[in-house]
């Protein structure tokens, strides 16, 4: 049974490219279906009309952040509980672009202009549970990590201090426990954050490398749980669920 | 001095002393304020003017009309001739005005004589109309003139008098009581200065009732009394009943007296208490009221001569006080007090001068009599007046302190005129009028010049002062209340200067009497924050003057101006921002998905190469346009990273290293210059060297900028290379930051790559 794989992707050069790149990493059987924009994806997937989703789901979908009718978060935001691995394909390798498509739940990125070997290899990893982590992102992820635990201290204090993020100061606690960083995820992310490589952080805190890599994919669950929870509650509280 | 003025710097330094945090309080609130000054209560409280306040100085005002009234009516009740007189340049008594039918056709006759039934009084002199007894300079002079009252007094009880001028002709008139409506307009003017004086005081009082009120209010209406004598006495005009006669001059010396006494006092205790200042206003106390007591019992020999020469020392001590005070506190308001005190005590010698002179002169003599004493109380009531509003407005001061001293000036002059000249009334006026104009005019001049003090910052320096002020906080927004802080230092040269957290107002405020500014310093835009910082400056040029209203003003005005200079710096960045990141965003967007496809295209491996460089220069300028400051540490980050995975994937392995000690912003124009040299270094290493291990170190030290970049490839005489191998571009970036590149064979091969580049972390 082939595995099928999305690729979104509007410029037909890089569309062909990608496909390449997909079918060189990976000696399965494959399926690949590419699609150049939003509306095709989406009919692809059979996740917007509402209809039963097809049995054979894709595994693995590759999505570009600029489309002609929309940007690949608004699909990213609707795939939150779709189970295949969701890989951004961009040029765009700064941190603001990047930061919030990990927080609806982006597996990793690709930057579209690195080399085909490069590219290869960093799918490969990315699908192994070896998602890239630059020092901006890492950056970015402390901060967000940091002020999350700073307002649901603050709430759970319940001091004569007034946050002035109340939306954030009204937390359940059971959200709480998925936004803290391990004292050792922290250690990670602040090396990240000043350019070590997995391997030096290994040498560094005296551990393996692949529980490095066993942290930082523990990063991004949190970051994308933290985001759901944000999501869910803040739904709730507009009546929407 | 040095010690003075390091005793000064520790003032300034000591931020939060008590004063400076008792400031923001409310006023009223708090009775164990420093300096606290008259004037500051009187006015800066809209709350004491409510309830019993208001209602005690209501009743105190309505007491104060009850009792010019019945002064009046007292006045209109003595029996007296119904007419005025004046003398004339000859020493004559000249009838000027009467009400009297049979007086009526001699107005502009020389009175010679007044009879009565059993006596007969003749003027050979205007002496008669020497009003007071009170400036009589000699014992002898004040007899006499008791006497020709008296016998005045006597004659006007009579049923008629027989009036004999100077053609032969006389002419029988009948004194009577001339009723409220007769007094001249010149009694009912000097009873309104009473009366506003009075008020004045009793506002003053009710206002802050502490020792130093209490003072001025007795000053006031010693002063007020004084003048309550002159208005009867001008009023009357001759043949007071002896009741005055004989009490105008113990009473009036006791009032000047007890007024010199109780500014002894007051100087002592305001603005600062001296040590032993109970002992200087017993002292002085004791000095006074002993006068008094003799005045009244008659045992001094000379009683002008002892109560001007009182008076004057104890005003001369109260001088000394008021420097002294200055000496052990730079309070600007002692320096006012002290100015203020000198003029009156001038015009107080120049007076008793005057009179000695009179006193030998007949003909200046009649004149000095008709204006001196009220010439006096009306320069020492118009001082007293200014007292409480000496805060409030630097214009309105200056003016009136121009004008009190011109007119003094004006008056003694046309004195002079009048008795060493022989002037004319006439050409006396005019003479005197234009001296004054000219002496106004060139007062002025100097005043605005010198006393004043000119705002030491020039109009040029103060804008420069500004925008760099707005450049800095746009940078550094926490040190804004520090910076204006200085600006306001410079303007106002004040003592100390502090800030404190306070309630944010809008305005500026002149606090404890004029001694202390407060200006709200905050800059950024009304945000909903109410807490913020205030700016309080103490004791302006460096305690000779007093803040004031216009100051305040002028403060407020410059905090605005700054504010606006800020905001707009900061659209205008804004604006440039955006336009930037529009820019950025395009380029991105447009030129990149270009490359992007023409990448994937390209038919050999080199040209994928160049096009993928290319590419990745157009993100680093983008990236560089839209994000304006790198810091150092965090574009190492991410150099290192980059590095790390484009070496990794050739196959070489990279040794980084980085320290700096300091981490600075890095400008657009530095980070995009280090990037794509490193890069150009590192692809060089990679595709012409070929090497398999690259050392980088960046190190930053004292501005100091190294970068060594060395592999272990087979490159050798970089400087015999051709351009196209992307050095000429490190060249050009190392010029642009300028610095220098040098290239080092290494043995046994490679080849090391060092850029140093000066005064990095300064400009760029």
């Amino acid at each position: 049974m082939p595995v099928k794989v999305l690729i979104v992707e509007d410029n037909p050069v890089a569309r062909s490219f990608l496909s390449r790149v997909v079918r060189e990493s990976f000696s399965d059987d494959l399926k690949i279906t590419e699609v150049g924009d939003l509306r095709a994806a989406r009919r692809a997937i059979g996740w917007s009309s509402g209809k039963p989703l097809p049995h054979e789901p894709y595994k693995l979908i590759l999505l570009d952040l600029e489309l002609p009718d929309g940007n690949g978060l608004e699909l990213l935001t609707e795939l939150t509980a779709y189970g295949a691995t969701r890989i951004i394909t961009t040029l765009y390798s700064d941190d603001e672009h990047l930061f919030p498509t990990l927080q609806h739940g982006a597996d990793g990125y690709l930057l579209k202009e690195d080399r085909f070997e490069v590219l290869v290899e960093e799918l490969q990893k990315i699908v192994r549970g070896q998602p890239p982590l630059s020092p901006a992102i890492a950056r970015r992820l402390l901060i967000h990590f940091r002020s999350n635990s700073l307002s649901s201290e603050v709430a759970s204090g319940g001091s004569a201090f007034v946050s002035s993020r109340t939306s954030s100061g009204h937390r359940s606690n059971a959200a709480i426990d998925h936004e803290r960083l391990t004292p050792r995820e922290s250690e990670v992310l602040t090396y990240l954050s000043k350019g070590f490589t997995i391997k030096e952080i290994a040498n560094l805190m005296g551990i393996k490398w692949f529980t490095v890599n066993d942290h930082i994919k523990s990063i991004y669950k949190k970051l994308n749980v933290s985001s759901r929870a944000e999501a869910a509650v803040l739904a709730s509280k507009q009546g929407l669920v | 001095m040095n010690s003075r003025s390091s005793a000064d710097s520790d003032q300034a330094l000591s931020v939060a002393s008590p004063p400076l945090a008792e400031l923001p309080r409310a006023p009223a609130a708090d009775a164990t304020k420093s300096s606290a000054s008259i004037l500051d209560d009187l006015n800066s409280a809209a709350a004491p003017w409510r309830g019993w306040r208001l209602r005690l100085l209501v009743l105190a005002a309505l007491a104060g009309c009850l009792a010019i009234l019945t002064l009046a009516n007292w006045v209109g009740e003595q029996t007296r001739l119904d007419a005025r007189w004046r003398a004339d340049p000859t020493s004559r008594l000249e009838l000027v005005s009467s009400g009297d039918p049979a007086l009526r056709p001699f107005i502009g006759r020389r009175l010679l004589a007044l009879t009565t039934a059993n006596d007969r009084i003749v003027f050979d002199s205007a002496a008669a109309l020497q009003a007071a007894p009170r400036w009589a300079v000699s014992d002898a002079s004040r007899n006499a003139l008791s006497t020709l009252h008296d016998r005045l007094h006597h004659a006007f009880s009579a049923d008629w008098v027989s009036l004999e001028f100077d053609d032969g002709e006389s002419v029988r008139a009948a004194p009577r009581p001339l009723g409220l409506a007769s007094s001249s307009i010149g009694f009912w003017l000097t009873c309104s200065a009473v009366l506003m004086l009075y008020v004045v005081a009793v506002s003053v009082l009710l206002a802050n009732p502490q020792p130093h009120t209490l003072l001025f209010a007795l000053i006031a209406s010693c002063q007020a009394a004084n003048m309550g004598f002159l208005a009867v006495e001008t009023a009357l005009q001759w043949g007071f009943p002896p009741a005055l006669t004989r009490f105008d001059a113990p009473w009036r010396s006791s009032f000047d007296l007890l007024t010199a006494a109780a500014v002894v006092h007051v100087t002592s205790i305001h603005p600062r208490r001296l040590p032993a200042s109970q002992t200087l206003a017993g002292v002085a106390w004791a000095v006074a009221l002993l006068s008094c007591v003799a005045l009244f019992a008659g045992l001094l020999p000379q009683a002008w001569w002892w109560s001007q020469l009182t008076v004057a020392l104890l005003a001369a001590a109260s001088l000394a006080l008021l420097t002294w005070s200055h000496r052990i506190e730079a309070h600007p308001y002692s320096l006012l007090l002290r100015t203020v005190g000198a003029m009156a005590l001038t015009a107080w010698l120049t007076l008793s001068g005057i009179a000695v002179l009179a006193h030998r002169l007949p003909n200046l003599h009649v004149h000095f009599q008709a204006i001196g004493p009220m010439l006096w109380s009306m320069v020492f009531i118009s001082l007293l007046l200014l007292i409480p509003f000496l805060s409030h407005s630097r214009v309105a001061l200056r003016e009136f302190s121009l004008v009190v001293g011109v007119s003094t000036f004006a008056a003694i002059f046309d004195l002079i005129l009048v008795g060493f000249f022989a002037f004319g009334p006439l050409g006396s006026v005019t003479v005197t009028f234009f001296v004054s104009m000219g002496l106004y005019a060139g007062a002025r001049h100097w005043l605005l010049d010198h006393l004043l003090g000119q705002r030491t910052l020039s109009t040029e320096r103060m804008f420069e002062q500004l925008y760099r002020i707005a450049r800095e906080v746009e940078v550094h927004p926490e040190r804004a209340p520090v910076l204006l802080m200085q600006l306001l230092q410079d303007l106002f040269e004040p003592l100390e200067a502090g800030t404190v957290p306070s309630i944010v107002g809008e305005f500026a405020v002149v606090k404890a009497g004029g001694s202390a500014l407060l200006v709200p310093a905050n800059l950024a835009d009304a945000s909903g924050d109410q807490t913020g910082t205030s700016i309080v400056l103490r004791f302006a040029q460096r305690g000779r003057r007093l803040f004031n209203a216009e100051d305040a003003k002028f403060a407020e005005r410059i905090v605005e101006q700054l504010r606006r200079a800020i905001a707009f710096d900061r659209a205008v960045e804004h604006g440039r921002v955006e336009e930037r990141q529009r820019l950025a965003q395009d380029l991105h967007d447009d030129i990149g998905a270009r490359l992007l496809t023409l990448m994937y295209q390209s038919k050999s491996p080199e040209m994928e190469e160049y096009v993928r460089h290319t590419l990745q220069d157009l993100k680093t300028l983008t990236r560089g346009l839209s994000t304006s400051d790198h810091q150092l540490s965090h574009a190492a980050a991410e150099w290192k990273t980059d590095l790390h995975q484009r070496l990794s994937a050739a196959g070489v392995v990279l040794s980084w290293e980085c320290d700096y000690d300091r981490d600075v912003a890095l400008s657009v124009v530095q980070w995009s210059a280090l990037t794509r040299i490193l890069r150009e270094l590192v692809s060089n290493s990679i595709t012409h060297a070929r090497a398999s291990r690259v050392d980088v170190t960046l190190h930053l030290s004292y501005s100091q900028l190294e970068l060594r970049v060395s592999d272990n490839g087979m490159g050798h005489h970089p400087e015999k290379w051709s351009h196209g191998l992307g050095l000429g571009g490190v060249r050009k970036r190392t010029k642009q930051l300028g610095g220098q590149v040098t290239w080092l064979p290494l043995r046994p091969n490679g080849i090391c790559c060092v850029v140093k580049m000066n005064d990095f972390a300064v400009g760029g």
